[in-house]
């Protein structure tokens, strides 16, 4: 499956329109991207510039209006449901703003769920889990629940929780936006050491920190991609953002 | 995935706010314990008939005078044309399956011995009663053959005649009056209760022809028989219908025979039980839509995480069956404990009073519980397509 040539991620022509009621809102504008293994892309515009909905089509959470997704190569936009999820649960790992952790699990529970759904026994994931929190950090935790942790944490937890499968990518939407400067800056540093570990890295954000630590930035407005850079940012960029 | 884990998933759910659970709960185990119960007395009912018929005699056969629509323990007669003990003669002689057969003439009186007085049943039959009913004299003699034929006035005591005149003196031999005609105690019957609503020990037996004579009465109430092989109740009543209609010109009288009032008298209360069944699962229905409410302000509040479970890779399958195996669970987990709570009710109430007659039944539970599971499954469809329909990134954005 991994040919080692082809794009992890490659969009050809995506388009997504919404429609409410009579209007038509053109969200996407035929996007072209292609995203290689071990990149970090940063995803940065105003808001309401489609940067969402095109990490949520390329997460599989959404499908294209039109135009087509191939992921290593295999068409996705015309999966089913089902086959969706268990894409989701095989190829990616999500990271929210507000970290989504299940308050009646403990800690090793939240970060075992994915492999629930991969079909791993009980044991064998809460192993698994430790480990991922080991490396967030937050070994000590494991027998904890979610809200006894400060937001940070949480949101360890969360990236841990995402890269239970060994995720191919892990998408990112706005996670520094819940939490104060120190503690998000501990989330890029994190995620800077996932990408030197190997991981892919999509990650949505108005946050210029994480722009900076992105190793591609591309910025999107009116629902297309306005600015593709594959160097170190200049701060000045992110000036560009509007404040939502 | 393994079934298994979505059974985890959906009980951890529940444990999370057991409280609710359990009140969601409470309607399909009251509803089930409230079908156990009335079923349960229902069935009891039904066992206490059984006995106490069969306890009257077995492979009985009544003869009655009158044509009856249907079988069963009423009559309703369209023509009088009586049952005489002519009529039994010719039977006995003719009859191949019938062991004995006994006459009798019911009607009430006055019995008097000095100055106590009490109305009771006075039954005229003869010798071979002792046989059919299985009721037996214990002290002195029954009527016997002679007895009717020679119409003596001669008078055998249920129990309670017998306390309730004599009180402690030795009744044998003593005069009563029955009516205005004297009659000798020649006997004390067996204490037997109460069977069917009727005080046997409230009772006088007297010669069968004594009694039409002091009734002014050429018929009688009814014939008994006793079937020799119990396969051949049907037959024996054939035969007794052939020859009876081959008398009398026409069939004027009614076979009933044992299992026929039996089968009636069951009919009744198995409806009756039905009813109370009925009515019961309606608050199981009840119980069910509850589930079903719960279980819809349950996907609301758990949007967020139903949109998670989404985005790590649960698919619409997965939530579908999270939800139901929680909405079953409610409902089977409350039909357990309805059922032993009806069950416990029940048999608590047999053992405080015994006289109720109650019979938990395998049916009634299987079909309680069966019922429940079908509820929780019927009420949980609609609130677990709900779920899993949601989109995973408005589930997500749900605040």
């Amino acid at each position: 499956m991994i040919t080692g040539t082809s794009p992890l991620i490659q969009l050809a022509g995506i388009t997504k329109v919404f429609v409410t009621g009579s209007l038509h809102y053109e969200v996407l504008k035929n996007i072209n991207l292609q995203v290689q293994r071990g990149e970090y892309v940063a995803l940065t515009g105003a808001s309401g510039s489609g940067k969402s909905t095109l990490l949520n089509i390329m997460g599989c959470l959404d499908v294209p209006t039109s135009g087509h997704y191939y992921l290593e190569s295999d068409e996705v936009s015309t999966k089913t449901d089902t086959e969706l999820a268990h894409i989701r649960n095989r190829f990616f790992g999500f990271v929210f703003q507000s970290f989504n952790l299940l308050g009646r699990y403990t800690v090793a529970e939240n970060v075992a769920l994915p492999m629930v759904y991969g079909g791993l026994g009980r044991k064998e994931r809460l192993e698994k889990a430790k480990v991922l929190l080991a490396r967030v950090g937050l070994e000590k935790f494991t027998g904890h629940y979610p809200a006894e942790l400060s937001g940070g944490m949480q949101q360890r937890v969360a990236i841990a929780r995402a890269l239970a499968n060994n995720p191919a990518v892990l998408f990112a939407d706005e996670p520094t936006g819940n939490l104060d400067s120190k503690t998000g800056m501990e989330i890029i540093t994190l995620f800077g050491q996932l990408n030197m570990d190997g991981t892919t890295l999509i990650v949505v954000t108005h946050d210029a920190r994480v722009a900076q630590h992105a190793r591609r930035m591309l910025v999107l407005a009116d629902g297309s991609i306005m600015t593709d850079q594959t160097s170190r940012m200049d701060v000045s960029v992110s000036s560009g953002e509007a404040p939502a | 995935m393994n079934p298994f884990e979505h059974v985890r998933i959906a009980l951890d759910a529940l444990a999370a706010s057991k409280v609710r659970a359990f009140l969601t709960m409470l309607g399909v185990i009251i509803g089930v314990a409230s079908v156990i119960m009335l079923v349960a007395i229902g069935e009891g009912a039904k066992t206490y008939i059984r006995t106490e018929l069969m306890g009257i005699g077995t492979n009985l056969l009544i003869i009655v005078p009158g044509k009856t629509e249907t079988s069963g323990a009423g009559h309703m007669p369209s023509s009088i044309r009586k049952l005489t003990i002519s009529d039994m003669r010719a039977l006995e002689k003719r009859t191949t399956l019938i062991r004995v057969m006994a006459a009798a003439v019911v009607s009430n009186a006055a019995v008097k011995y000095q100055n106590r007085l009490r109305n009771v049943q006075i039954v005229g039959t003869d010798q071979n009663f002792e046989a059919v009913r299985n009721l037996h004299a214990e002290i002195g003699a029954f009527i016997s053959r002679s007895d009717v034929d020679a119409r003596r006035r001669v008078a055998v005591l249920g129990r309670t005649v017998r306390t309730e005149l004599f009180g402690e003196t030795n009744p044998l031999g003593r005069m009563i009056k029955i009516g205005e005609t004297k009659f000798r105690v020649i006997g004390i019957m067996e204490k037997k209760g109460v069977t069917l609503g009727m005080d046997i020990d409230d009772h006088v037996f007297i010669p069968v022809e004594t009694a039409q004579e002091i009734f002014d009465q050429d018929g009688l109430t009814n014939i008994l028989a006793q079937v020799i092989n119990e396969s051949e109740i049907e037959r024996a009543k054939e035969q007794i219908r052939l020859m009876l209609t081959e008398r009398h010109g026409e069939e004027d009288f009614t076979v009933v025979s044992q299992q026929a009032m039996l089968a009636t008298m069951q009919g009744i209360l198995s409806t009756f039980t039905y009813v109370l069944g009925g009515i019961a699962s309606i608050s199981l229905l009840v119980g069910g839509i509850g589930i079903m409410n719960i279980m819809l302000v349950s996907v609301r509040e758990r949007t967020r995480e139903i949109g998670l479970r989404k985005a790590i890779g649960a698919s619409k399958r997965d939530i579908l069956l999270q939800f139901i195996i929680e909405s079953v669970a409610l409902s089977v987990v409350g039909g357990i404990i309805g059922i032993l709570f009806g069950a416990g009710v029940a048999y608590g109430a047999k053992a405080i009073f015994p006289v109720i007659p109650v019979d938990v039944t395998a049916w009634s539970v299987t079909m309680a519980f069966t019922f429940a599971f079908l509820v929780g499954a019927f009420f949980g469809i609609y609130p677990a397509v709900k779920a899993a329909r949601l989109n995973p990134i408005e589930a997500l954005r749900y605040e």
